[in-house]
Parts: C-alpha cells; sequence; structure tokens
C-alpha cells in the first residue's frame, strides 16, 4: 500500500530542487536532456502505478505514449482544434483506449498479461506504420506547443518549456498520490497482494484494474503530448515495444512501487545514455550492466536500496526526536 | 437464509457432492462435520462460488445466487473465511480489516477519497477489531503476528464486509488448545442475527456452537439435526464419532 516516508519527502524536494536550479542555469543542451528526463519521468509514473502498485507488468505503455503524442497531432494540426483541448482530448482518448487494454488483459497474469500488453501495443505500433493519415515512416510535423503569450510565457523557448514539462510533472505525481490513496488505489493494492480474497470480498477485480490502467493511460498520453511538443515532429518508433522496455528498465533502475524511484531512474537513465553514449556507441552494454547488478543486488532499485540503508534510519531518529520533544514539553509543564 | 437445493459436483468419475440439500434459517449455526475428502470444502466452494455445481441450486435470503460470480454472491451477503490463511500479508491488520469494509461501504472502488480514511469504513473496523480481539494488532503488519492472530484476522476480514451469511472452512485449524477455546468465545460472541455455516474438526468446539449440525459422508448429507441427536446417532459413531467418543 502507497506510503510517503522522510526519506521520500525529502527525495522529492532535492529533486524538484535540482531539476528546478538545472532549468533556470542550464544551456540549451542541458535543458534538452532536463526535458527528455521530466517527459520519460511522467511515462515511468504512468508505468510504475500499474506495475509497482498493480502487479500489471506493461509492455505497452510506449504505444499508450504514442497514441497520446499521435492523437494530439492530429487533432491540432488536421483537425484544426485549439492545442489545449487537442490536449485534453488526447488525454482522454488514450485513457479510453488503456481502459480497453486493461480490461481485456485484467483478466490474465504474469507472463500472460506481458505478453497481452505487448500483442496491443505492437498492434497499434504497425497500424500507425501502416494507415497514411498517421504518415507512415515519415510520422507527422507542424506540431505546435501551447501558445502560453497572454501570461507573457513563451513555450518554444527551451528553458520555459521545461519549466512547462516540471509544471506537468508536479502535477501528475500529485495526481498519482491521489490515485494510489484513493479507495480504488487501496483496492489495487488489495488486489496485487490477494486477487482472490479481494474478489471473495465483492470486488469486481477485473474493474479495478481496468479503471488504474485507464488512469495510467490518461498520464502515458500526457507524456506523449509533451514528448510531441518538445520534439515538434512524431514518428511510429514512439509505439515501439523498445520504448516500453526501456520504461521498465528506468522503473526497475529507480525502484519499482516507490513512485519516487521512478524519478530518480529516469535522470539516471537519460544522463548515464548521454554520458556514456559520448564516450562509447556501446552505451547500451554499460546501462545494462547497471540494470543486472541492480537486480542482483535485490535491492529494488537506486531509490530502493537507499530506502533500505537509510530510510528507516530516518524515520526512527524523527519519532526519537519528536519523543524527546515532547519529554521535555511535559517535564517543563510539570 | 440461505437454502441448498440438491448440489451435485463431480471431477471426471469422483462425485464429491451428492443431492446436497440444506436449509439454513436467519441466526442459525450449523457446524458441517464429516471425515476428510467428505466433501466440505467442495460444498463451500460452491456456495460461495468458486466452483459452478454441475446440479442443483443456491438461495440466499430467497434470491437464486447460482448463477452469480464469487464477488456478485460476496455483495449479496455471503462473506466466508478460508481453511488456509488467505489474508493481505504485506499490509497491517487495520488495512486488512479496512479493505473488506470500504468493499462492503462502496469506497473500493472510488477515485477521489482515501477509503480507509472513511468514517464509516474505520467504524467497522474498530467494530470487528473488537469482535475478534485483534485491537492491540492493528497497526502491525500480518507477517508479523502470531498464526493463531492470523486465524482471527481470517474471521475478520469476513465479518467487515457485514454479511447475512458467514462460512467459516475450520477456523481453529492449526491452532492450540488454548488458542482454540479463545475462538470458543469469538465465535458465541457473534451477533446472533448473524447465519453461520462452520466446518469445524474440533467436536469441542462443533457442539459447543452449534444449533444445527450436518454430516456428510462421501458428499452425501448423512445426518442433519440438533447436537443432542448427533451425540446420539449410531451412524455417526460409525463413520466419524467413533474416534471423538473414544478419545
Amino acid at each position: 500500500m502507497f506510503r510517503h516516508n522522510t526519506l521520500r519527502y525529502g527525495a522529492l524536494v532535492l529533486l524538484a530542487a535540482g531539476a528546478v536550479a538545472h532549468a533556470v542555469t542550464a544551456g540549451y543542451f542541458g535543458l534538452e536532456i532536463l526535458t527528455e528526463i521530466l517527459i520519460l519521468a511522467i511515462l515511468v509514473l504512468a508505468l510504475d502505478i500499474v506495475a509497482g502498485f498493480g502487479g500489471m507488468v506493461s509492455l505497452c505503455h510506449g504505444a499508450l505514449m504514442g497514441v497520446g503524442a499521435y492523437a494530439f497531432a492530429l487533432l491540432s494540426t488536421k483537425a484544426g482544434i485549439s492545442v489545449p483541448l487537442s490536449m485534453v482530448a488526447a488525454v482522454a482518448i488514450t485513457g479510453a483506449g488503456a481502459w480497453v487494454v486493461g480490461a481485456v488483459c485484467a483478466r490474465s497474469h504474469g507472463i500472460y498479461f506481458i505478453m497481452a500488453t505487448l500483442a496491443f501495443g505492437q498492434m497499434a505500433y504497425s497500424y500507425v506504420f501502416e494507415a497514411p493519415v498517421f504518415g507512415g515512416d515519415d510520422g507527422l510535423g507542424g506540431i505546435s506547443r501551447p501558445d502560453l503569450s497572454l501570461v507573457g510565457i513563451d513555450l518554444d523557448d527551451s528553458r520555459s518549456f521545461a519549466l512547462f514539462c516540471l509544471a506537468a510533472l508536479t502535477l501528475v505525481y500529485g495526481a498519482a498520490v491521489i490515485t494510489l490513496r484513493s479507495g480504488l488505489g487501496r483496492s489495487l493494492s488489495g488486489v496485487m497482494h490477494n486477487a482472490q480474497r479481494m474478489r471473495a470480498l465483492g470486488l469486481t477485480v477485473w474493474r479495478v484494474k481496468a479503471d488504474i490502467f485507464g488512469v495510467s493511460g490518461m498520464i502515458a498520453g500526457l507524456a506523449g503530448v509533451l514528448a510531441a511538443q518538445h520534439s515538434m515532429y512524431i514518428s511510429p518508433g514512439l509505439l515501439n515495444w523498445t520504448v516500453s522496455g526501456e520504461a521498465l528498465v528506468v522503473v526497475i533502475l529507480g525502484g519499482l512501487g516507490t513512485l519516487v524511484g521512478p524519478l530518480v531512474g529516469a535522470a539516471a537513465f537519460v544522463v548515464l545514455k548521454h554520458e556514456v553514449s559520448a564516450l562509447t556507441s556501446y552505451w547500451h552494454l554499460v546501462v545494462g550492466s547497471i540494470l543486472i547488478a541492480v537486480v542482483l543486488s535485490r535491492a529494488n532499485g537506486i531509490f530502493g536500496w537507499v530506502e533500505a540503508r537509510w530510510g528507516a534510519k530516518l524515520d526512527r531518529r524523527l519519532a526519537d526526536s519528536t519523543r524527546g520533544t515532547e519529554a521535555q514539553e511535559v517535564t517543563g509543564d510539570a | 437464509m440461505l437454502e441448498l437445493q440438491g448440489l451435485d459436483k463431480s471431477f471426471g468419475a469422483v462425485h464429491v457432492t451428492r443431492n446436497v440439500s440444506m436449509k439454513l434459517e436467519r441466526g442459525e449455526r450449523r457446524v458441517i462435520l464429516g471425515p476428510n475428502g467428505a466433501g466440505k470444502t467442495t460444498l463451500f466452494n460452491q456456495i460461495v462460488g468458486e466452483l459452478t455445481p454441475d446440479k442443483g441450486t443456491i438461495h440466499l435470503a430467497g434470491q437464486d445466487v447460482t448463477g452469480l460470480s464469487v464477488a456478485g454472491r460476496a455483495r449479496q451477503g455471503l462473506s466466508r473465511s478460508y481453511q488456509k490463511n488467505t489474508l493481505f500479508d504485506g499490509l497491517t491488520v487495520e488495512e486488512n480489516l479496512g479493505l473488506a469494509a470500504a468493499v462492503h461501504t462502496g469506497h473500493a472502488t472510488r477515485l477521489w477519497s482515501d477509503s480507509l480514511a472513511k468514517p464509516e469504513v474505520r467504524e467497522i473496523v474498530a467494530e470487528v477489531a473488537n469482535q475478534v480481539n485483534l485491537m492491540p494488532y492493528l497497526h502491525a503488519k500480518v507477517s508479523e503476528v502470531s498464526y493463531g492472530v492470523r486465524r482471527q484476522l481470517e474471521v475478520g476480514v469476513a465479518l467487515a464486509t457485514r454479511p447475512m451469511v458467514l462460512l467459516m472452512d475450520e477456523p481453529t485449524s492449526g491452532v492450540g488448545p488454548e488458542m482454540s477455546k479463545g475462538f470458543h468465545d469469538l465465535l458465541n460472541n457473534l451477533p446472533r442475527d448473524l447465519t453461520i455455516l462452520i466446518i469445524e474438526h474440533d467436536m469441542d468446539l462443533a457442539f459447543d456452537v452449534a444449533d444445527t449440525i450436518t454430516v456428510l459422508n462421501y458428499g452425501e448429507v448423512v445426518f442433519d439435526g440438533l447436537p443432542e441427536a448427533a451425540r446420539g446417532s449410531k451412524l455417526l459413531k460409525e463413520i466419524y464419532l467413533g474416534s471423538w467418543e473414544d478419545a
């Protein structure tokens, strides 16, 4: 069941402060990397909700992100709908699509669930690749960012767009916390621990899984919208299963089922990719080796390792100091 | 309250329940006895919907629930505890009870509010925790409490859905004599209007709590009556109670 501890709050504050500081001080290239991290962080948050808190390991979240990106691109460039409305519609369309995927796949478990989501993802990829309306292999260009000139913000500026993505990530994180703390999120936790018992208590298990998958899909759709706005061009590669696989790697690298961990994983993955790829084109080998080390350490990712080492100690120390303060107050009152 | 009519179930050539019928009145406590392999748990699984009977019907409060799913029957007021603990091991005792209470109160699928913080959910959790003596363990994780406490929680989770009919599959399975005695009190302290069907091997407990006793043998009902009559039944002594009386 989802819980925030002192370390998680601390890590969130540090990550937010680091992102803001970087957004304010970095040059163009640094801002591009930051934006890439923020968009990936939104996608992996979506994946962590279903995989980390619901045991639904999905290999179609890349495709869901792609659906969001294409829906936004088509609505805003071809259908002539305004950018803000296209954003909302793209998120809603992806959520609805994800709900259907969740409803169908919810009746399977483990490897079968993974394969079913992979099949959905690859079907979407093939369709987008082949259908002329999506521009085929050439993709779609001419995608616009929202116009915030009324409030004096130019989102065509890299710094403003990075801060815009940071604001979106903050909102998404809040939405994820609300979802996981809601009745639906609590039930999801129950389903992950013991679906048979939840069913015996009267819960329609598939519906809970589908609803959560829908919420997760909306978040993945938003990541797709932002990705489309970031590059102002999209291609079918966005829907390929390798994007979903990469997102899963990031979640595991950061810490599955921690919500904070995937943010750490997104930052570590993108920085590693850029730093190591500057040294060698075999950067996948380095990232792969690190992932193997993380998995073999049984520490639930980078953040899981940090949490296992210092999380409990920090909470104990804080509890002790609180008790000490209360005792002093009682003595003082007496 | 609960009426079974002609329940038949076979697995291949093995006939596990044969034309089982019984009728439980509101507030009745009925114990099902029978040797291992008599079909008791298979009967339970048919009642709650985990198995579909080949023949026969199940009525709950006058409504035919034979075609309903496990969850559908639970929502109609049928709840069960399991012979082997079927709990949410990584969660606390309070969260275990809260999840069940949230399903009952309709908060389990809401997106904008914390089901476990709802007053009506907390009220049920506190009430059930008191009923099954779990108040001292509310904040402990299930994996940290003793086996006996888990057995109490097993019953508590089933009770937290506020059922009309509670099915208990060997509630004292695996617990020692001291704990077993605690279960006598626990069962006797449950609301009198709750209809309870229990599978139990502990004879003392069975005769202590039962209003009526049904004995299954090779999937058939061979006795259905009052505990006093069960004690005096020659047939029962032959198939089951002999070992108990000798002991």
